[in-house]
């Protein structure tokens, strides 16, 4: 890579929005499927996201939140660029399989 | 003018809370307690006021946030003329305007809506607009039919497929089996043939609206996510608490309604519509309040195990009301009336409290 030092890996910053819960099922945005993207461009920080539904109103709010995790774990003035995008629209094969567990183990619970 | 600050959400906010406030006062109005002038004058635009003037406006705003990420803003017209509607009514305006505004509301609502089923061809997508269509639906035959009475079931359409059809969105984290998905088809159908047959025959029709209210509080019993979540820690089972247990006012709604409570003038009808209006739909309120407020006015509400007292409360309140009005003790449906309000006083109250507690932080 021919970034700074300073900068976590992209794997790293994807890790991190594990902090950022769905408040509605309790688990995180990573393993439901939500982060498409997340790499640098030309020294930005572009993250590629979806909502599961596009009619539901707290796109921006997590949007802002997951802009909130990676300002704490990058160099001040990092430009981050959080996109909220529809397209491929959210499917439940998208969740890891620790998400699809975590439903299921209770699903059969 | 744009939509997408705070700052400009906000009044719209305000308006759907003043139909919120004088649409409660009159509903006390009609139980004969005394009330300020102006809100007893609106004792026979109760209906309205809540539904569309406060319901619908906040159903509107959630909508046209959603749509603004997808970077439109006229569907932050839904909400101004659905806000606007209920002042017209406050004011007093020549009820053909607000009426117009209403329609005008639903309208872009369903638009919006539809939009976003014609991007995404979804089951949940296609409820959720013909929710909105119900809405439009409701207040075309209140204007040609010049009286609410026959819109009401239009309007429970309107705000139980859009409740369902947010959860059935959810139900794609589970492996929810293919008839399942057919049944909750075939009562969505059913629900808005029972809606469309009360137009001409209605007692018949509205039982059969309330026999489709009480499979459906059977589906979201049986199939809703919050089964699962209720068993998390937190805000996560704190909203599944408030959907459970509005689930059951629902189907105790649509019980009532079977044996002809949504019937106007049945002696049922109080308890019939206050147990799907209020225990059910603000249970969802209560549900969802704590996220989805932050969402539209971007202020941040942490969660607090406080909020499951005007939770208790709104079931207390409730199930006071309809054995006031079962039993019939017109004193105790009066009493328990005004814990409702006093109830969503307090649920405004909490709200507030916490907003406050995470700006001094």
């Amino acid at each position: 890579m021919n970034h700074s030092s300073a900068l976590p890996e992209p794997d790293a910053l994807r890790e991190a929005l594990r902090e950022v819960i769905d408040p509605e099922v309790g688990v995180n945005i990573v393993d439901l499927g939500l982060v498409y993207r997340l790499a640098y461009e030309d020294g930005v920080v572009v993250v590629e996201m979806t909502m599961t539904s596009p009619a539901c109103p707290l796109g921006d709010m997590i949007a802002d939140e997951v802009d909130e995790v990676l300002r704490r774990r990058l160099p001040p003035n990092t430009p981050i660029d959080v996109r909220l995008v529809w397209d491929p629209p959210w499917s439940p094969e998208m969740m890891s399989a620790a998400a699809r567990r975590h439903f299921d183990r209770q699903w059969s619970a | 003018m744009t939509f997408s600050s705070a700052v400009s959400r906000l009044p719209l906010l305000l308006l759907g809370m003043l139909a919120l406030v004088s649409g409660v006062l009159a509903g006390l109005a009609r139980l004969a307690v005394d009330v300020p002038v102006f809100a007893a004058a609106q004792a026979g635009s109760h209906g309205a006021l809540m539904i569309c003037g406060f319901l619908g406006t906040v159903i509107a705003l959630e909508r046209a946030v959603a749509l603004a990420a997808s970077g439109l803003s006229w569907p932050f017209l839904g909400p101004l003329s659905a806000g606007s509607g209920g002042l017209a009514l406050l004011f007093g305006a020549p009820l053909v305007l607000t009426q117009f505004l209403f329609i005008a509301a639903s309208a872009i609502v369903t638009a919006g809506s539809a939009l976003l089923f014609v991007r995404q061809p979804a089951i949940y997508l296609a409820t959720l607009t013909l929710g909105a269509l119900s809405w439009l639906a409701g207040n075309l035959v209140w204007m040609v039919a010049g009286t609410l009475l026959p819109a009401v079931p239009w309007w429970l359409a309107f705000l139980v497929l859009t409740i369902a059809g947010e959860r059935l969105e959810l139900t794609r984290f589970l492996p929810t089996p293919q008839t399942a998905r057919q049944g909750f088809a075939a009562i969505v159908i059913g629900l808005l043939g029972a809606a469309t047959l009360s137009l001409w025959f209605e007692p018949a029709g509205l039982s059969l609206f309330a026999l489709m209210l009480v499979a459906l509080a059977a589906w979201l019993l049986r199939h809703d996510i919050a089964r699962q979540t209720v068993r998390q820690r937190g805000l996560t089972r704190y909203i599944a608490v408030c959907l459970l247990t509005g689930y059951v006012w629902l189907a105790v709604g649509g019980l009532l309604g079977v044996f002809g409570g949504l019937v106007p003038g049945n002696q049922w009808r109080d308890a019939a519509l206050h147990a799907i209006l209020l225990g059910f739909v603000f249970a969802m309120i209560f549900g969802h309040a704590p996220i989805i407020f932050p969402a539209v006015a971007k202020v941040k509400i942490p969660y607090h195990p406080a909020f499951y007292l005007p939770l208790a409360l709104l079931h207390l309140t409730v199930f006071a009301r309809i054995v006031g009005d079962l039993a019939p003790l017109p004193v105790m449906t009066q009493a328990a009336a005004i814990g409702n309000a006093l109830t969503l006083l307090a649920f405004v109250l909490t709200i507030l409290v916490q907003v406050f507690s995470a700006r001094a932080r």
